[in-house]
């Protein structure tokens, strides 16, 4: 159902009813849970949480549950969802089509007037015709691409501001899934930039600074902090040696894979002045006076190696004298612990922990998150680097096409979607930077590896290409099921994300085939 | 187990999730299509009153609908108050050209045609005429019971009357309830001839009658030419035919396909209906229309050919003589299924003709496109095909059946032994024999052996021996016997 007033629609219908919350296996998806879970709390509303992973598990989920009457989908200007009568024709418009004008039948023995004339209806049927080949074209084109609106976290903020009940816990989480989507590359660099703008105007009106008040606020408040702080993944928990080796951004941009980006490296560190021997130290424990203007110094030195963007509006949190974390830290460390391979307990039981992280309480949950960020990055880095110093990334023609061996290390790692989607989405970045074939750079990449060996099954996401202006739209989810249709390939389709499928390692060439004459 | 449930998945190609998909995307939006369903009310009564205004030009503009119930219908109809009278009716006829399911008898049953078939003589109040006549037309259309209904409360002379109103959009709602009744079948349509239904019909037809009024008379006229058991008077056929011919010539497709198609009912007959026809001189435009890239012309054009060569030699040739032999090649290879069946039935009809006949098919070239039709047509069209080698075999010369072999004929030919239709398989048999018998006067039946036998035809038909169908492996027996006994 699409809703237009969230409010009216939305809250105030289910807040007298016991609800069932689905919830999708992403960060930005947790994060709007947490502030409906909030908001239910404030209001006493019962509800059931379910996290869903794929599609079956929301059919299943949903059948068990069939006396919750609403299903939502969220409603979002910025999605080219077409009008309703574009695609639906109201029943009454249907027509007898007793005379077959068109394929040369006898003719009627006996007709019934209807109430318009014959040629009104000549003149409806034409119109049908062309509206139908109009509707055909809107729905290829609405179904041909799957790309994301608005973040939910972001709209369940908006419908708790709107109620007047937003809190500064519940910005924060929109912040965080607004930073999900950026850091996984949803969303487009404008519209990153636009919601940014938006959250910063909600963040001075929670977090104004006003001078006299500022030593009142006890030390264990909750603040929020614009930043235009550098990308460096987890750099503030880490070192910031390791957080420049492992964040795909410098690491593309120097080439950090061959002996001569370990070089430019160095000269980069010598460049701002920053003794190896500092900047291999935990990032606290940095002297204070490398700490000074570090920002602003590495931008310059950036410059100069060609990494014009290695700062972004962001945001961070502080809360007690040492808790300070970036949106992009969080980010990490959830989704780290989501997809976290070692399993404590039942299927859910990651989702939950993952859920609690975002809570200030559970401290300890978060750095577990940060420690298995910190091991996945790296395992992401080291990847990228064989993949592409052993020339494992391929051009099919249409597509570059990567796979992942059994046996290579951290490739576990890899059978989790959301990482997988990152190591694609870094593999690709370095690759376009490695490679000097102007065609290649323009390629999408299909990026596979081994899910399941037992069942031989194998997990396989598509990408769009990577170019300045790229509006993130992926077409591969038609392509997959297109691919599957026509070779009877035994794929499942389960997940949100079209443009990520899983299938039998014994069908995979044949399906490859598939989608190169499909594409090309 | 968590894992084969996984794997259960998969054996579905991943078709459940796309379904699912799709299944999710449907339930969505047939909850936001609750939501219009007040739009839906909003948008009848708009169109109703938009209805008013055009369909009775000289009425008093009535723009409220009035909703009267059943009982005060029949009250109305029954009383004497004009106005009541025009209400009341115009209320029945709307119930009746509702788009789904009229309620036709729940009208008969409230008893009122009879009145409804008065009120078509108030030549006072066109209005209450064109209304009774819509209402009638529409009960007409319905089933036997429901025109029987309509010709009992004495609609036909009535009807016939207003074929001269003076008002065109009377006379036209007229020529469309004689329509509905004349195609309920011979027995009705005849009775419309005997009330001489022909003469103010035709009277109808001239240079600045409007197209859709022509459109309606020439349907109403095909179904006056319409149904056998009987055939329709001779006489009428011979007032109607010249009008048919000229309406042919229109440009209007609509119009020229269902002249077309009376032309086709008036062929299907004995020779001497097909006489008539051809005695009009237009073979040529049935022709002509054959060649059409409208199906709704060249359907009923072939048709009305093909029925002709049904015929007599000379009428056959008349047909050949209008240029048939040119156009039937591409319709032997038309994409649909029937017409190349038709086109076929045709060819094999002509086959079936005289020696000079069946050489003017080999002249005119049909040969190439009967034997693709036989190797890769539709069944049917095949079975057709069948035919029109066998006709050519039993009727054309020695010379002509060497021609028919050389073009490839017989493999495809062979091929069809195979297939599971008796009767098809019996004339092909037939068909070899008569080839064999050409091959014995030119003394090559060695050479046709060894065809045959390189051709895969001797195994079939040696399979043939054992078929069911005595018939069939009788004959195959024989030719068996007769040629491939090996001496």
């Amino acid at each position: 159902m699409f809703i237009s007033d969230c409010r009216r629609e939305f809250y105030d219908v289910i807040v007298s009813q016991r609800v069932l919350l689905l919830v999708a296996s992403d960060v930005d998806a947790l994060c709007a849970c947490k502030i409906l879970q909030a908001l239910f709390q404030c209001d006493h509303v019962q509800y059931t949480l379910v996290p869903v992973s794929g599609w079956q598990e929301l059919e299943t989920a949903f059948l068990e549950h069939k006396d919750q009457i609403k299903l939502l989908v969220k409603q979002d200007d910025d999605l080219d969802v077409p009008a309703y009568d574009d695609i639906f024709r109201d029943e009454e418009d249907e027509e007898e089509d007793s005379e077959n004008e068109s394929d040369g039948s006898e003719p009627s023995e006996k007709r019934r007037r209807f109430e318009e004339d014959v040629i009104e209806r000549t003149m409806k049927r034409r119109q049908r015709r062309e509206w139908e080949a109009r509707r055909r074209e809107i729905l290829f084109d609405y179904e041909q691409y799957e790309y994301h609106g608005t973040s939910s976290a972001m709209v369940m903020f908006d419908l708790a501001w709107i109620m007047s009940k937003d809190l500064n816990d519940m910005l924060w989480w929109a912040i965080v899934g607004l930073t999900d989507q950026w850091v996984q590359e949803k969303i487009t660099q404008m519209k990153y930039v636009t919601d940014i703008g938006i959250l910063q105007r909600h963040v001075s009106r929670h977090n104004h600074r006003n001078e006299d008040e500022e030593n009142s606020l006890s030390i264990d408040c909750m603040r929020i902090a614009f930043e235009y702080d550098l990308r460096l993944a987890l750099y503030q928990h880490w070192s910031l040696y390791e957080s420049l080796c492992n964040t795909s951004y410098t690491s593309a941009s120097l080439k950090l894979w061959s002996v001569q980006g370990q070089k430019r490296l160095q000269e980069f560190l010598a460049d701002m002045g920053l003794p190896l021997k500092q900047v291999k130290q935990k990032f606290n424990s940095m002297d204070m006076s490398l700490k000074e203007n570090l920002r602003e110094m590495i931008e310059e030195s950036a410059n100069k190696f060609g990494m014009k963007d290695l700062r972004v509006q962001t945001f961070s949190i502080h809360f007690g004298f040492k808790n300070k974390f970036s949106a992009s830290d969080i980010v990490y460390a959830t989704a780290s612990l989501m997809e976290n391979i070692e399993k404590e307990g039942p299927e859910t039981t990651n989702f939950i922990k993952a859920l609690d992280s975002l809570s200030r309480g559970n401290l300890d949950k978060l750095h577990q998150g940060l420690d298995l960020a910190k091991k996945q990055l790296r395992a992401i880095q080291q990847t990228v680097a064989s993949c592409i110093c052993t020339n494992l990334v391929i051009s099919q023609g249409p597509f570059l096409y990567c796979s992942l061996m059994e046996g290579t290390p951290d490739v576990k790692l890899f059978s989790k979607p959301v990482s997988l989607c990152l190591l694609s989405k870094y593999l690709l970045k370095s690759f376009v930077c490695s490679t000097k074939n102007k065609r290649c750079k323009l390629l999408p990449l299909i990026m596979a590896a081994p899910m399941d060996v037992e069942q031989g099954t194998v997990i396989m996401v598509g990408i769009p290409p990577e170019t300045e202006s790229s509006d993130k739209k992926n077409f591969f989810g038609r392509a997959f099921e297109k691919a599957a249709d026509s070779t009877n390939s035994r794929t499942l389709h389960n997940h949100f994300d079209m443009s990520i499928i899983e299938l039998k390692t014994e069908d995979r060439s044949k399906f490859l085939d598939a989608l190169v004459s499909l594409l090309s | 187990n968590e894992h084969s449930e996984r794997m259960r998945k998969f054996k579905n190609k991943g078709k459940d999730a796309a379904a699912l998909r799709r299944q999710r995307v449907e339930v969505n939006i047939e909850l936001r299509k609750a939501k219009k369903d007040e739009q839906i009310l909003k948008r009848r009564s708009i169109s109703f009153s938009l209805m008013d205004e055009s369909l009775s030009p000289r009425e008093d503009k009535r723009n409220e609908i009035i909703q009267l119930s059943l009982e005060e219908i029949i009250e109305a109809v029954n009383g004497s108050n004009a106005e009541l009278q025009l209400q009341a009716t115009q209320a029945t006829r709307r119930m009746l050209s509702r788009q789904k399911d009229p309620p036709i008898n729940q009208i008969i049953e409230l008893g009122i045609i009879p009145r409804l078939v008065e009120f078509l003589t108030h030549a006072d109040n066109a209005p209450l005429q064109f209304e009774a006549a819509w209402a009638l037309t529409n009960i007409a259309s319905g089933t036997s019971d429901h025109t029987k209904a309509v010709v009992e409360g004495g609609a036909i002379p009535a009807f016939i009357s207003l074929l001269s109103s003076p008002h065109m959009h009377i006379s036209e709602q007229s020529v469309w309830a004689l329509g509905n009744i004349a195609g309920d079948g011979p027995l009705y349509r005849d009775a419309l001839i005997k009330c001489n239904v022909i003469p103010p019909l035709l009277a109808l037809v001239s240079p600045v009658t409007p197209v859709g009024f022509l459109r309606n008379i020439t349907w109403t006229l095909s179904n006056l030419c319409r149904n056998k058991n009987p055939y329709p008077p001779l006489d009428a056929v011979k007032k109607m035919l010249p009008v048919l011919i000229c309406l042919m010539k229109h440009e209007d497709k609509d119009i020229i396909s269902d002249s077309c198609w009376a032309v086709s009912y008036l062929t299907d007959g004995s020779n001497d209906r097909i006489q008539i026809v051809v005695d009009t001189g237009i073979l040529p435009r049935l022709v002509e229309l054959m060649a059409s890239p409208e199906l709704i012309v060249m359907t009923p054009a072939l048709r009305a050919i093909g029925n002709v060569v049904t015929g007599t030699d000379e009428q056959t040739q008349a047909a050949i003589d209008a240029g048939v032999l040119a156009v039937l090649p591409r319709l032997l290879q038309h994409a649909k299924p029937t017409i190349q069946k038709e086109a076929a039935w045709t060819l094999s009809n002509i086959a079936a003709g005289p020696c000079r006949q069946i050489q003017q098919l080999i002249t005119c070239g049909l040969l190439p496109p009967l034997v693709e039709l036989l190797d890769k047509g539709d069944f049917k069209a095949q079975k057709e095909a069948v035919w029109a080698v066998a006709n050519f075999t039993t009727g054309g010369t020695v010379e002509q059946v060497v021609e028919l072999v050389q073009s490839g004929v017989l493999k495809p030919l062979l091929n069809l032994l195979l297939a599971k239709d008796s009767k098809t398989i019996l004339v092909i048999l037939d068909t070899i024999s008569n080839l064999f018998l050409a091959a014995e006067k030119l003394g090559e039946t060695e050479r046709l052996c060894l065809l045959v036998e390189e051709l895969d035809g001797l195994d079939k038909i040696e399979a043939l021996q054992t078929h069911d169908n005595n018939m069939v492996y009788r004959a195959a027996l024989n030719i068996i016997e007769k040629y491939f006994s090996g001496e």
